[in-house]
């Protein structure tokens, strides 16, 4: 008989190659903030 | 825009190193920005030697496999007036 686990085995799978062959983004990169209000900063 | 272009950093910018990169800000807008890897940080402050953003690419040992999203991280700087074309003098 084939086992029918439920293991969500392709949802791992899959989370494991995003997390090893992530591709770079631009917002890995840069990130504006917004200082209006905020004093001393520089 | 861009790989082809010559660009430098806007002579109203601070860059300030960080642990994470750097710090971007720019005394005309008040815009500040997180430059997040040091390699951007290459990038950006080799812009103004090369003559253009590919050479400052292959001067700061990006793969070209990740140029698209330093190119597009370099849009968004552009957008802040962060980076500008560089107008080269007439010869």
């Amino acid at each position: 008989m084939t086992p029918t686990a439920s293991t969500p085995l392709a949802t791992a799978t899959q989370a494991a190659t995003d997390t090893a062959g992530e591709p770079l983004l631009a917002e890995d990169l840069i990130e504006e903030v917004s200082i209006d209000g905020m004093c001393g900063v520089y | 825009m861009m790989l082809d272009e010559p660009w430098a950093l806007s002579p109203s910018v601070a860059l300030r190193p960080e642990p994470f990169g750097a710090l971007a800000y720019h005394f005309g807008n008040r815009r500040l920005t997180f430059l997040k890897r040091p390699e951007l940080v290459a990038v950006v402050r080799a812009l103004a030697k090369q003559p253009d953003v590919r050479s400052a690419l292959a001067n700061a040992g990006i793969p070209t496999s990740q140029h698209p999203a330093y190119v597009e991280a370099l849009r968004g700087l552009a957008a802040a007036d962060m980076i500008r074309p560089r107008v080269e003098e007439p010869r």
